[in-house]
């Protein structure tokens, strides 16, 4: 044997040992990583905990949440594009997710990553968002608030999260779907808008049902529609926008868990199979149950096209929102 | 008052059962340690430790979290004034007098008048969140952005007294530190500003990177640029306790600390940072030698450090009354809350009186723990001060850079940390101060969110200030400071004749 020949085998051996380890590595052999976009304490991170921790326990192996958080969620959703499609990488994201391309898009500036970089896993809940106005206003109905904004536009004002978040999204879409207009109040986060409404700052919000439910009970906020496709469970009496005659205000605050684009089709299939266990864990049910957030599991196929329409209507959303400055 | 006495009476009995009990002394120990470490806060500490709630009922992690919170306020007092690095945001104030405490060898007192100024701060304001939060909460309710931008700018105001310099100078760092506010992404029309690409500074610059930066590293690099090491500083023992003197020249401070502190902790935003500042401007405005401020005046460590302690119970109101969080800590805890199936809110007494009162009487419990576990400390932090430079140095730079990373994860604050800290060296050897820097940083935001809410709310009429009772009182107040100090600034200014003149009239007239 030359000594060419040699080094050319040890070489060979030296790349084929790791390449021969990872196709019969098993998955998962080592911690997964799940990356929650928004701060501890978040909806994000609030489902995100009850899943990895239902995940671990069917996996059998460490699921770690870990908070990156940043503009809005792009910071985090950023890390995870960009990461090594191996599985050990995980997301789990909020509708934002679809929307933050859009606004990067609508400014001109480079995208901080697309939606197309992910490889969707599972749906973990979708909760609409309840159209709620405090309980000393002239509002009864849904119908009562669209006419009165009819006759004063821009004149009724709602607090939001932030521009181009959830709840401005949702505002936006039933304003473009009744033809009315609004006055939109940002806050720095779901907190503070609820505070605004709270304070009379301003005149309406939409929120998720979770938060609002406390102040529903205790008589200060008055529930006037939601935009799911279906009523609410925990609010049997609260019409939908759609069977008040607008389909197409129609918003979710969803959670979903993504990979990054190229992970492998094998592991992908054993992550929605885990997560389809994961989420009948009776801890996760109850854990969720707690939030007063139902499950709403979808994978696959189901999953895709609901993100994919999901994300039309919000791409158009914001298209509509358009710039700031453009509205002068 | 007799039922809530009773209720009173409820609570404690949940709170001093051991498990409980339990929970709260390691709350406490982990909020100072987490008040300790630079960097580390309180908002940091308790995100890193709520996961691990999760397995807990619903009373234990919420008192535990709680005792992160007020922990976390009593040892960030300890490394600003041992090394002149804000363990804390809210512990900025003290880096100033505390520091120059500790260099004349007064540190011990100052640890040990930031304790009890802590420990009075912290009993105190929660019985006026026991007695006084329904009606407060509705009160804070109708603080609305131009009520808030109201405070906001006289919070400005607050710049004024911060200086023991050059009034121009610290202007200018103000100035610039507003400018260093208005980095990352426009709330109003989702514009990145001066972000440059690096969707990290799109939620701005972190008052905590740029506050131990400016202080930590900079002192840091300060003194490696002295041609000998300071003297490191051998505290004895009955140098420990502060002297008659300082606790007479300390008992005021802490009582208006205490109860400006509550109040301006029940509003929105980072109360407690605010709070320490204002409470410090208050302290020197009122000091019969405010030339003592900057040079280890003791107001200047117990009013803020008190101050700080109060807001947190002030965050508590609109928390346990309402249901709303009053700034990122209390959202925190609400998140704790929900997570244990207990919806914060109104009817939160009536649904879980155990879970309340126990909470309400685990405060003044964690009150007393940490003053027991604070005071005997001072003896045991002091002696970081024994250790030799080239040792004690870099291990805090470690630390620094640890804590600033741990907050988000992000390399990009440990970045901002390291570029404030060259900068902060820099104003130093100009002889620049670099707390007004910090306020602006905090206040930027703030104010500009507050303006332009307010003015989308009244579609660009600036009536809006004038027609809301609170903002338009808020408004006069600031404006009648300003004309105050204008009119001594334009006396002083004048000819000796014309002060002369002044005077002659005034005789006359009498």
């Amino acid at each position: 044997m030359t000594r060419h020949r040699m080094l050319a085998t040890a070489a060979a051996l030296m790349l084929a040992v790791p390449l021969a380890a990872a196709a019969q590595e098993p998955y998962p052999s080592r911690p997964i990583t799940m990356v929650a976009p928004f701060p501890p304490g978040g909806v994000a991170d609030l489902t995100a905990r009850p899943v990895a921790a239902a995940l671990e326990r069917v996996l059998k192996s460490p699921v770690g949440v870990v908070n990156k958080t940043g503009a809005a969620g792009a910071v985090g959703m950023q890390f995870v594009a960009a990461s090594k499609p191996d599985g050990y990488t995980l997301l789990l994201a909020l509708s934002s997710i679809s929307i933050i391309p859009e606004a990067d898009k609508i400014f001109g500036r480079p995208p901080a990553f697309t939606v197309d970089q992910f490889a969707p896993i599972a749906l973990i809940s979708a909760d609409p968002t309840i159209l709620v106005v405090r309980a000393e206003s002239p509002w009864r109905t849904a119908r009562d608030f669209i006419e009165d904004a009819r006759k004063r536009p821009g004149q009724i004002s709602y607090s939001s999260s932030g521009i181009y978040g959830t709840l401005h999204m949702a505002m936006e879409l039933l304003s473009h779907a009744a033809g009315i207009k609004l006055r939109h109040i940002p806050t720095p986060g779901a907190g503070p808008a609820l505070t605004a409404i709270l304070g009379g700052h301003v005149d309406a919000l939409a929120s998720g049902p979770a938060v609002i439910l406390p102040h529903l009970k205790s008589g200060k906020l008055r529930a006037l529609a939601g935009w799911g496709d279906r009523r609410v469970a925990a609010l049997p009496d609260v019409p939908t926008f759609k069977e008040l005659g607008y389909p197409d205000a129609e918003f979710y605050i969803w959670a979903g868990l993504f990979a990054p684009k190229g992970t492998p089709e094998t592991v992908l299939a054993q992550l929605r199979e885990a997560t389809r266990a994961a989420v009948a864990d009776a801890d996760f049910k109850a854990a969720m149950d707690k939030l007063e957030t139902p499950i709403a599991f979808k994978q696959g196929d189901e999953f895709q096209k609901f993100f994919e329409a999901d994300a039309r209507r919000l791409a158009a959303g914001v298209r509509t929102v358009g710039r700031v400055e453009e509205k002068k | 008052m007799l039922e809530t006495l009773g209720n009173l009476a409820l609570g404690f009995s949940v709170a001093l059962s051991p498990p409980i009990l339990l929970y709260a002394f390691v709350g406490c120990v982990v909020g100072t340690l987490v008040g300790v470490l630079p960097g580390v806060g309180p908002l940091a500490g308790i995100s890193l430790l709520l996961p691990a709630t999760f397995g807990l009922d619903a009373t234990r992690a919420i008192v535990m979290l709680a005792g992160i919170y007020y922990g976390a306020m009593y040892g960030g007092s300890t490394t600003s004034i041992l090394m002149r690095i804000p363990g804390e945001a809210a512990s900025v104030m003290t880096c100033i007098d505390g520091y120059a405490m500790a260099r004349k060898g007064r540190g011990g007192a100052a640890l040990a008048i930031a304790a009890v100024g802590s420990y009075i701060a912290g009993t105190v304001s929660v019985i006026g969140l026991m007695f006084l939060a329904p009606p407060l909460a509705a009160f804070a309710l109708r603080f609305g952005p131009p009520e808030y931008l109201a405070l906001l700018l006289l919070g400005l105001l607050v710049l004024a007294y911060m200086s023991s310099g050059s009034m121009l100078k610290s202007m200018a760092m103000a100035a610039f530190g507003l400018l260093l506010g208005m980095v990352g992404i426009d709330q109003m029309s989702g514009y990145f500003r001066f972000a440059y690409g690096v969707v990290e500074l799109g939620d701005g610059l972190g008052v905590v990177p740029v506050a131990v930066g400016l202080f930590g590293v900079a002192e840091i690099l300060a003194t490696a640029g002295q041609a000998a090491p300071p003297a490191v500083i051998k505290p004895r023992l009955r140098e420990l306790l502060p002297s008659r003197l300082e606790w007479r020249q300390s008992s005021a401070p802490i009582a208006r600390g205490t109860v400006l502190g509550f109040l301006v902790g029940i509003l929105p935003g980072s109360a407690h940072v605010i709070s320490s500042f204002v409470s410090y401007a208050v302290e020197k405005r009122l000091s019969r030698r405010p030339e003592e401020f900057g040079h280890g005046a003791v107001a200047g460590v117990a009013g803020p450090e008190s101050a700080n302690n109060s807001a947190t119970s002030g965050a508590m109101v609109p928390m346990l009354a309402l249901g709303v969080p009053s700034g990122p800590i209390p959202a925190v805890m609400l998140a704790a809350m929900m997570v244990h199936g207990v919806s914060p809110g109104p009817l939160l007494i009536q649904q879980q009186p155990a879970l309340f009162w126990g909470f309400i009487a685990s405060m003044y419990v964690g009150n007393v723990v940490l003053l027991i576990l604070n005071l005997p400390l001072v003896g045991l932090f002091v002696n970081i001060l024994r250790v030799p430079y080239p040792f004690l140095y870099p291990a805090i730079l470690v630390f620094s850079i640890l804590g600033v990373y741990a907050v988000n994860g992000s390399v990009v604050d440990v970045w901002i940390m390291v570029v404030m800290g060259v900068l902060g060296w820099l104003l130093r050897k100009l002889d620049f101060e670099t707390a007004p820097i910090v306020l602006g940083v905090v206040l930027a935001p703030m104010i500009e969110l507050s303006l332009r809410q307010s003015l989308a709310m009244s579609d660009g009429h600036y009536g809006i200030f004038v027609q809301r009772p609170i903002a338009a009182v808020l408004l006069a107040v600031g404006l009648t400071l300003v004309l105050m100090n204008l009119y001594t600034f334009a006396r002083r200014g004048l000819d000796w004749r014309a002060r002369m003149a002044m005077a002659e009239r005034g005789e006359d007239s009498s």
